[in-house]
């Protein structure tokens, strides 16, 4: 597949630590996410994720059969380590009966819809409404309108994608996997948004 | 032009694998040192193929009889398309290099399609025309949409497919018009789409198409009154007999040939070694059935129907396909290069024709690729009828709408996996890793973008030679073993599953990796399989109700069994719902975790199972069967470990033969030098020959001259020696003649003093008695003057020819007047 990875990106802070959850002190958190991306085949669940690990962009991106795994390490503010364990799904209708495999247990689900594609903005709505349902009761959600590129070609407003998501207790943001615009900001507000082990 | 852009991607860093697929950077060196290892493979197996063809030629010969009629009635129908694979066959027996027949064969697949090229844009239009507005990707530009109406033949009522048979007739049935549009179309799709496979291979169709005439007489039975488009119904779930673990096993059993049979096993045999490039399209059709499997026409019908025959449900389902078909198809080997406009207008045909072909699955994204692996191996038709046989038979339900087969196949895997590979399994526990999580994809995918290519084509092989989806499980079992000991030592379920893909994408050693599923899991078996199904079917159904029903009260009463099915499938969950709620996490507490969510299920399972004191039994008898599995693993494992050893040895000699080969070559180099110096001598010394021929033709011109003048020497010498010889003859007659004349000369003498006497006497006598006597004196006085003339004039002749006869006439002359001499004395 295109999105099969190589040895894991390790962001250099993390290198020489013992690679466990354990918190050695207040000073620094490591922790380690379930993040599952959903959506409508072909609104660019692959391409952000690539682009998110890698920083790369392949128009020409194969399709997601089952789904398959990339993970990625983010710092925040604070010091605290962030590693993302991401399973990128496979769009097509039939396979949400393989999802709850994905989803279940997942501390965090991006559902991602094409700005460019209403049927895409209904098919997120469904996985909104599939995640309340079945997913972890405190799972954190993001709502990603992707392709924000093609502006010309929009037929979602931006204020559906914010009354939606307010409604639904999720956050916003739309992205550009193909210009890059948005992507280290989603992930980092997802960090951000995630419940803490303990405070200090 | 592909094989332009071949050469130019040989000459760079290889971006591509032989077969033109993607090569991942990480992965070229790896790949490049595989290459030549490919390459000695690929010949070594192309030998054994060809030996086992000819000897399955000529056994199997009589038997093949009817085959071979048919092929020849066949042979009209599909001359043109025998006449354009010829250059490449001959192509393929000069050169043996299979990379480059691969070339040839994707130049082929290119040629025949650019062949096609004014009536897939026709096709093309067509299509845009009729979808109007359902194409959101497509913009729609010239022409009228032209909405035809109802066809009359169209139904509703009654079972779906026996609606779908009528459409067939409809479509066929319409006005004149168009009815000869669709037989030119079909005549050209037939003579470019559909080829016959070789003869050498017809009894290997033979063998495999037998369990696919079982497969239809139970049809059959079921369905009452269509004969003629048997595979096109298809039951969900799949027919197969194999109580030996395989069809082809079992019908030759039952075909009771002990000597097809040890064909069959040699033929397993190759086939685990791998099937050669430039067989492996036919070996393919043969071993899925697709001649057997073939409809006429049927292909083309499903293509020749209209979007507004289909009946109102299965129209808004086809439409949905339709588009996801489109979405995928530049996304399906992207930058392959036989994958261009024109394979991609062939890929798009095969899906739509599939979707048609069976409403149960339509299109699910993971087959594009499959139709995509087999149209780069076989031609259009042949494809379809092979993908169908793929995705009827071999995955029946697993890409229908709830994929319900593939979701047993997973939870049989985990089963399988908790038994061989314990250690792991529980390691992937304690990390929060399904195993469904990694083997999910590599059973919907069949290993495709999985694994690198030349080990999936091999795992093909067995896969479809075998007829079920034994292989599937053994190469996954494989991959596990390979790997499995390397993810042991990971601490993170992140880390695990990255290191594990990595590892298994770099699966180049594809024999290892066949020989270690083929050798290593028999007890992984189609009859163990059908029982694991048959345990797991019923959870998997379960979920899907429960999923469908949106009740309350059928949730509560479900609760239970969703609770176990999510603590069997999803232990790390719960797991992380528990560290996080408590908020610490220690090695001991992960225990203590562990054994309260063990005490969790024994409750869950007491409170579901009531006779508490029967448990205890299955367990030492679950025991003893683990047992005796480890044990049959373990020696299992010492076969594999000697297979090893022995491939280890051959690679060993195969590297020392390599050695030996560069010395071999530096050696022919130097013999070549030395041939080359010996024929500059040669050359030398035929010149210096040539110059010698030159002096011999002259000495013996030379000779020639000689000889003459010797003869002619010799010939005046017998001249002179005969003139010597008349000489001396005629010397010898002169001194006779002289010898007489002195005789003569003496006589005369004589007689003048006699006559002197007797005149002086006279004169002293009477005068006339004296005067008669002197007459007669002077008579002979004239002869005696000829004589002496004559005798002078001959001396004189003599020094000429000429005078020679007349010196002969007067010797002749002189020896008669002796006579009268002698008579007058």
């Amino acid at each position: 597949m295109g999105c099969g990875s190589s040895l894991p990106d390790r962001d250099s802070r993390q290198l020489g630590r013992p690679n466990s959850e354990n918190g050695g002190g207040q000073d620094a958190k490591n922790l380690r996410v379930k993040l599952v991306l959903l959506g409508d085949s072909g609104v660019g669940k692959s391409c952000i994720v690539l682009r998110f690990v890698r920083g790369q962009f392949d128009p020409t991106s194969k399709v997601t059969v089952g789904a398959s795994f990339l993970s990625q390490t983010i710092a925040l503010q604070d010091s605290t380590t962030v590693k993302f364990e991401i399973w990128d799904t496979a769009g097509q209708e039939r396979y949400a009966a393989l999802a709850p495999l994905y989803y279940r247990g997942a501390a965090v689900a991006v559902i991602v819809y094409d700005i460019t594609s209403p049927e895409s903005f209904s098919k997120a709505q469904y996985w909104v409404k599939e995640l309340q349902k079945h997913g972890s009761p405190d799972i954190v959600m993001a709502l990603v309108g992707n392709k924000a590129d093609l502006l010309e070609k929009r037929e979602v407003a931006v204020q559906d994608g914010t009354d939606y998501a307010e409604k639904n207790d999720m956050f916003f943001i739309e992205t550009s996997a193909k210009t890059a615009d948005n992507i280290n900001e989603l992930f980092e507000e997802i960090a951000k948004r995630l419940p803490r082990p303990s405070v200090s | 032009m592909a094989h332009f852009s071949f050469n130019l991607l040989h000459s760079l860093e290889p971006k591509r694998d032989s077969y033109g697929f993607a090569l991942r950077p990480q992965y070229a060196q790896t790949y490049r040192e595989y290459s030549s290892i490919y390459k000695e493979e690929e010949d070594e197996r192309s030998d054994k193929w060809s030996d086992f063809l000819e000897q399955v030629a000529e056994s199997s010969e009589p038997t093949s009889e009817n085959e071979h009629k048919d092929t020849l009635k066949a042979e009209p129908e599909s001359n043109e398309v025998r006449e354009e694979r010829n250059p490449h066959k001959l192509s393929n027996g000069d050169d043996s290099s299979g990379r480059q027949f691969s070339e040839l064969e994707e130049e082929t697949i290119v040629v025949r399609k650019s062949a096609e090229g004014n009536e897939i844009i026709e096709e093309t239009i067509q299509d845009r025309v009729s979808k109007g507005g359902d194409s959101s990707d497509r913009t729609t530009s010239g022409g009228t949409e032209i909405k035809e109406g109802t066809s009359p033949g169209r139904v509703s009522e009654g079972d779906d497919s026996s609606g779908r048979n009528f459409i067939c007739y409809s479509a066929t049935g319409n006005n004149s018009g168009k009815e000869q549009h669709h037989s030119e179309e079909r005549k050209t799709c037939e003579v470019q789409r559909w080829a016959e496979i070789r003869p050498s291979l017809i009894t290997i169709e033979e063998i495999f198409s037998s369990r696919i005439k079982k497969g239809k007489q139970m049809k059959g039975g079921k369905i009452n009154g269509i004969n003629v488009h048997l595979p096109s119904i298809e039951e969900s779930e799949p027919v197969d007999d194999g109580i030996n673990g395989s069809r082809a096993e079992n019908a030759l059993v039952d075909q009771n040939l002990p000597e097809l049979f040890s064909r069959w096993k040699e033929l397993e045999s190759l086939v685990q070694g791998g099937v050669p490039k430039d067989l492996r399209g036919e070996v393919w059709q043969a071993f899925v059935g697709v001649k057997k499997r073939r409809v006429e026409s049927y292909y083309e019908d499903l293509l020749a129907r209209d979007e507004s025959e289909e009946q109102d449900v299965s129209s808004a389902a086809f439409g949905k396909w339709k588009k996801q078909i489109e979405k995928d198809l530049p996304r399906t080997f992207p930058g392959h290069p036989a994958l261009d406009e024109n394979g991609r207008n062939s890929l798009r045909r095969l899906l739509l024709a599939y979707a048609r072909h069976n409403p149960e699955v339509g299109y699910c994204q993971a087959m594009n690729f499959f139709a995509g692996l087999l149209l780069l191996l076989m031609p259009e038709e042949n494809a379809f009828w092979a993908f169908a046989g793929i995705i009827d038979e071999y995955f029946a339900g697993y890409y229908t709408e709830d994929m319900i087969e593939s979701q047993v196949d997973q939870l049989i895997f985990e089963e399988l996996m908790r038994e061989r590979f314990p250690k792991l399994v529980n390691h992937l526990d304690y990390l929060g890793v399904q195993v469904a999580w990694i083997s999910g994809s590599w059973f919907l995918s069949i290993f495709v973008n999985i694994i690198p290519w030349e080990s999936v084509l091999r795992v093909w092989d067995v896969l479809l030679f075998e007829g079920n989806r034994v292989m599937l499980f053994r190469t996954a079992l494989a991959l596990m073993e390979l790997y499995g000991p390397a993810l042991v030592t990971t601490k993170d379920a992140g880390d695990a599953i990255t290191l594990f893909q990595s590892l298994v994408g770099s699966t180049f050693d594809s024999s290892q990796l066949v020989f270690t599923a083929c050798m290593g899991y028999l007890a992984v078996t189609e009859a163990r399989l059908k029982e694991l199904r048959e345990k797991h079917l019923p959870s998997v159904l379960d979920v899907i109700e429960e999923r469908s029903k949106k009740g309350r009260a059928w949730k509560d009463s479900k609760g239970l069994a969703s609770k176990l099915y999510s603590f069997k499938h999803d232990p790390g969950s719960l797991e992380e719902e528990r560290i996080l709620t408590e908020g610490s996490d220690t090695v001991a507490d992960g225990n203590v975790q562990l054994e309260s969510h063990s005490s969790n299920l024994d409750e869950m399972l007491n409170s579901l199972n009531v006779d508490s004191e029967v448990g205890s039994l299955p367990h030492l008898q679950e025991q003893v069967v683990w047992l005796k599995v480890e044990l049959c693993r373990l020696m299992e494992e010492k076969r594999s470990a000697i297979l090893r050893a022995e491939e280890l040895e051959t690679a060993l000699m195969e590297m020392v033969k390599e050695d030996n080969r560069l010395q071999l070559s530096a050696r022919v180099e130097q013999l070549e030098q030395e041939v080359a110096e010996l024929q500059q001598v040669i050359a030398d010394k035929k010149e210096q020959e040539a110059a010698m021929l030159q002096v011999l033709v002259r000495l013996e011109q030379d000779q020639k001259v000689t000889e003459d003048a010797r003869r002619r020497s010799e010939q005046d010498l017998a001249a002179h020696k005969f003139e010597v010889h008349v000489l001396q003859e005629k010397y010898d007659k002169a001194m006779q003649s002289i010898a007489e004349m002195q005789k003569r000369v003496v006589m005369a003498e004589s007689m003048l003093e006699a006559t002197l006497q007797y005149e002086s006497g006279q004169s002293k006598a009477l005068s006339s008695p004296r005067t008669g006597r002197v007459q007669s004196p002077r008579f002979e006085n004239p002869t005696r003057k000829v004589s002496l003339l004559s005798f002078g004039l001959g001396w004189r002749d003599k020094n000429k020819g000429k005078p020679n006869a007349e010196e002969s006439s007067e010797s002749l002359h002189d020896h008669s007047s002796p006579r009268k001499e002698s008579d007058n004395q």
